[in-house]
């Protein structure tokens, strides 16, 4: 009994020593990025390690990306400088950068300035295809993408309101979050919602992927466009990086033109941004009350 | 009518008829147009588990282990010391605060402050159990015996006796509850997967929100696995090895940031109307108002109605399934087939059940109504079922239905009773965090205000689901003292 | 030593003994007899009060804790000799000195073969040793034992009453053997109804003066 006692005192605290004493921030600086997880969540690492290897070939240091669960988080973790560069949505890209000073957007995809979300139903809703906002969607059930999505949840309540002048609260039966853009298409198409708004990229990839059953749930309309995807860096990777890192890192971005990097995101190329870009989105979070 | 069983029945017809008005305003629709077809698709994975498509899933199981590990450890020595001072006031609400608020609140109160973190995984377990570790071990300690450290000379040190004549007579509880603590913490571990640790729970709710029922169900079928084999792989003389081994794996650290918690304090916390530099009282009130208005109220009712809708069906499923395991009825394979359906049920959390209900059923309260209900139900008939094997019948007593009313019955309803209101207060705790799945309880609210960033509405409406709490637990304990029941087994959360 | 004047003693709230008037002096050996309920615990309790550094106190049923083993009951005895951390060390991991002494107590009180058993496991006799081992090791001079030999067979209840008395200077053991009491006591006192209604040498008494404890009114 009191050789094993004092034996797992020893483990115990080599275990302490070892746990205290490990280094707790590397020598080498590394760069840690996230984005937000819009859509196929499953597949988060695979996705996102070939743009860290990227980036780390283009940056030439170690560059490491690590999965969030929500936008929040992703956006928390950028404020507390777990991680210093990060692919956000409109919403929590002016979250971020509003709540960390001196952080700036960097750069875009080309589809983002003129990004637009589409409006889907179930078959049997009979709903059919609009241009202008679609009728009869009052009364039923509706689901929004994430909370903090811009083209999950912001614009599309934005034009609900504009249209209806009342909360999605009062204008549909039942309103739910599914968390992503791909559990909208799954619980639309499942009958769980019967309508339900997300980004319009993330159904024409699950479309061409075959992932959409187009008997059981279709567009219904497509909302005029709005900024919405950026990259956001931390102002103080100067410091921690040298002079000009930041737009080491932008201009990293603008070359890139691997079709399988660029796939994951997914975005043709990339061109710049600035955080004037996003104004109207700040504008918008504002008036619907999301944002102080 | 006077007989002992007149105050049961009260009690137990005010409770059903609480329940029944609950059930009755309860928005518990099936939205779903198609639950057959969903339940066909999640059988088949089922039936096809496939353990290679998640990706990381060792080091999955590895940070759920650790967590669970270092949280009960932490939780358990913290605990035992707040037990020790039991007698103060102070002391035992404190407790009663800090485990009245659930591990997936202070987990995402932590990702505020130290991120992503194995510091946020260990505290987000350890607190909420130090105050449920204080509660058991203090009545623990009120109920040994006095008479060995009275009959000792009264000039030896109070440690000594302690040590002595104290200690010794709970050391063995003790063991046993933190034993049984570890299983929870697990499922506590991996349900902190949903809110982004990288815990076995992360990879879950990916998998079965994508439809990828497959991987979800390999997934789901290592957690039982995990959690059932406890017994084998958890042995006390091997906590130090599994306690060293934890701590490096996931060393309890952060990659924490300047300021950050005293930004977290002095500022996030802080009601909004509060950080203007000249703020006047009425615009706190006001934003205090709204925030009652449009989230405490609604939240805090339809955590009370879905959680008192829980707490009927919660008795009624108890009191079916408890025969399936009983001695006194069937044969031994129909309780090894009993066992076997209540012991599954009480290994999945309700959190993860409510998960996939939803899925099946759509966002009404239905889903948690029947999670909660399953798996609370099964505890309180595995615990009075339990309870019905120590009983000793006549041999002439009446079999079947007869036996079941007249005998059975009868005999254990104090205790069955006695179970069901120790799980009142957990009931209402794990409702409030159904919201997060898109129920409309308080939860709901919470995890919107985290979502939105605003970590000061978050903190007020969690204020809301502690007194919600404090309440329940209240009028459970003093329900139980009015009927003269006790029995520590039941305390088993 | 122990002095009431005109005392009443309660237990519990209920009045047990009466107008009590009790001088015990340094040396005597006094045996408490009277039928269960007279008082004799209670007495012995509030002779305890009196005297709290002085006594060795065996109460009834041991108090003894059932989870340690007869060496670490033993060992109880003597907490208040040694600094808490010593007394940790030695509740973890046995000391020699502690051990031997232990030892050789348990061997002249008949159970040194379960010194590492668990208090929980022994015979009532047994425990009832270890009980009255505490009480010797804890090494004060005035004894106070509530029934410490009544579950031995009788032939050791008088040897191990007789060692433990010859270790104390002054002792106070409630009995419910007579002959016993006779044997081993130089001075007896028998409690009934609330009142100390026997008080005298031993060798003036005889077993037949003592029925009047035991007869009902």
């Amino acid at each position: 009994m009191n050789k094993r006692f004092m034996a797992a005192m020893v483990v115990l605290c080599t275990a302490f020593s070892i746990a205290a004493c490990s280094p707790s921030s590397e020598e080498k600086p590394v760069l840690v990025f996230s984005a937000i997880p819009d859509q196929d969540e499953a597949r988060l690492m695979t996705r996102f390690n070939k743009v860290a290897n990227y980036l780390s070939d283009a940056l030439e240091i170690e560059v490491r990306y690590v999965p969030v669960k929500s936008y929040s988080a992703s956006v928390t973790a950028f404020r507390n400088n777990e991680i210093q560069l990060a692919w956000f949505g409109g919403l929590s890209g002016v979250q971020a950068t509003q709540l960390v000073p001196g952080s700036y957007a960097i750069a875009q995809g080309v589809e983002d300035p003129q990004y637009v979300s589409y409006f889907i139903a179930h078959a049997d809703t009979g709903l059919q295809p609009s241009e202008g906002f679609p009728e009869g969607i009052e009364g039923r059930s509706f689901t929004f993408g994430s909370k903090s999505s811009t083209s999950g949840r912001l614009m599309p309540e934005f034009f609900l309101r504009e249209q209806y002048g009342k909360s999605p609260e009062e204008i549909f039966s039942r309103v739910g979050f599914s968390g992503d853009h791909s559990a909208t298409i799954a619980l639309v198409q499942s009958g769980a919602y019967e309508v339900g708004a997300l980004s319009y990229q993330v159904w024409d990839r699950e479309l061409a992927e075959g992932k959409v059953d187009p008997d059981k749930v279709r567009v219904i309309w497509t909302t005029p466009p709005y900024p919405d995807y950026h990259w956001v860096i931390r102002g103080d990777v100067e410091q921690k990086f040298g002079e000009g890192f930041a737009d080491k890192v932008r201009q990293a971005l603008l070359d890139l033109d691997d079709r399988d990097v660029l796939d994951s995101f997914p975005r043709e190329k990339f061109i710049p941004a600035s955080n004037e870009d996003f104004l109207p989105i700040l504008e918008t979070a504002r008036s619907l009350g999301l944002m102080d | 009518m006077n007989t002992t069983a007149s105050g049961f029945r009260r009690t137990t017809l005010w409770l059903g008829l609480a329940g029944l008005l609950a059930l009755f305003v309860a928005d518990i629709s099936i939205t779903t147009r198609d639950p057959g077809m969903e339940l066909g698709r999640i059988s088949s994975g089922f039936l096809s588990p496939d353990f290679f498509a998640t990706e990381q899933i060792g080091s999955a199981l590895g940070y759920t282990l650790s967590f669970a590990v270092q949280g009960v450890t932490l939780g358990f020595v913290s605990g035992f010391l707040l037990a020790l001072l039991w007698r103060w006031r102070m002391i035992r609400a404190f407790s009663a605060t800090i485990r009245a608020v659930h591990e997936l609140f202070w987990g995402l109160l932590f990702l505020q402050v130290f991120g992503l973190s194995a510091l946020t995984g260990l505290l987000a377990i350890a607190i909420p159990y130090s105050g449920i570790f204080a509660k058991v071990f203090g009545e623990f300690l009120e109920e040994a015996d006095r008479a060995p450290a009275l009959a000792l000379t009264p000039r030896s040190d109070a440690f000594s006796v302690f040590l002595y004549a104290r200690l010794p007579l709970v050391w063995q509880h003790m063991k046993t509850y933190g034993a049984y603590r570890l299983e929870c913490a697990v499922r506590a571990s991996a349900i902190l997967g949903f809110i982004g640790l990288p815990t076995i729970g992360f990879h879950l709710e990916t998998a079965f929100r994508q439809g990828d029922y497959s991987s979800g169900a390999a997934l789901l079928y290592l957690f039982l696995g995990i959690i059932l084999s406890i017994r084998w792989w958890f042995r006390p003389s091997l906590l130090p090895l599994w306690i060293a081994a934890a701590l490096l794996w996931a060393p309890p650290r952060a990659n924490y940031t300047e300021g950050a918690l005293s930004r977290f304090l002095t500022e996030d916390i802080i009601p909004a109307p509060m950080r203007q530099n000249d703020w006047q009282w009425h615009q706190l009130t006001d934003w205090l108002l709204m925030l009652a208005r449009e989230q405490i109220l609604p939240g805090l009712g339809n955590t009370l109605i879905l959680g008192m809708a829980a707490m009927l069906m919660t008795g009624i499923i108890a009191l079916l399934l408890f025969p399936l395991i009983s001695s006194q009825f069937g044969n031994r394979f129909s309780r090894a087939g009993g066992h076997g359906l209540l012991v599954i049920f009480r290994t999945l959390p309700e959190f993860l059940l409510a998960f996939v209900f939803v899925l099946l059923l759509g966002p009404s309260m239905l889903p948690g109504i029947l999670a909660l209900a399953l798996h609370t139900g099964a505890i309180v008939a595995h615990l009075s079922g339990r309870f019905t094997d120590s009983l000793t019948l006549r041999s002439d007593a009446s079999g079947g239905l007869n036996r079941y009313a007249f005998e059975v019955l009868p005999r254990i309803y104090p205790n069955f009773l006695a179970f069901l209101l120790y799980r009142w207060e957990i009931i209402m705790r794990e409702t409030a965090i159904l919201g997060i799945l898109g129920i409309t309880t308080l939860g709901f609210y919470i995890d919107s205000a985290f979502s939105e960033l605003r970590t000061d509405r978050a903190v007020v409406l969690i204020a809301a689901g502690v007194a919600l709490n404090l309440l329940v637990d209240g009028i459970s304990r003093r329900l139980r003292s009015h009927l003269r029941l006790r029995n520590g087994l039941a305390d088993q959360n | 030593m122990f002095q009431f004047n005109q005392h009443t003693l309660q237990r519990q709230g209920v009045t047990v003994l009466q107008s009590l008037n009790l001088t015990i002096q340094q040396g005597e050996k006094v045996a408490l007899l009277g039928v269960s309920g007279a008082g004799k615990s209670t007495l012995l309790e509030a002779l305890r009060l009196q005297q709290p550094d002085q006594v060795a106190w065996c109460p009834q049923q041991g108090a003894l804790v059932p989870m340690l083993s007869v060496f670490h009951n033993i060992y109880m005895g003597a907490l208040e000799r040694h600094a808490a951390v010593y007394n940790l060390i030695n509740l973890i991991r046995p000391l020699r000195r502690e051990l031997e002494a232990v030892t050789q107590l348990a061997a002249e009180l008949g159970i040194s073969e379960k010194l590492r058993t668990s208090v929980d496991r022994l015979s009532g006799g047994q425990a009832q040793r270890t009980a009255l081992g505490r009480a010797l090791f804890s090494q004060r001079p005035v004894l106070l034992a509530d029934e410490p030999v009544s579950s031995v067979d009788e032939h050791h209840a008088q040897s191990l009453l007789m060692l433990a008395l010859a270790r104390h200077d002054t002792a106070v053991v409630a009995l419910h053997d007579r002959q016993l009491a006779l044997n081993c006591c130089d001075r007896i006192i028998g409690l009934k109804s609330g009142q100390i209604v026997i008080d005298g040498a031993s060798n003036q008494l005889s077993k037949h003066d003592l029925d009047i404890l035991y007869q009902r009114r």
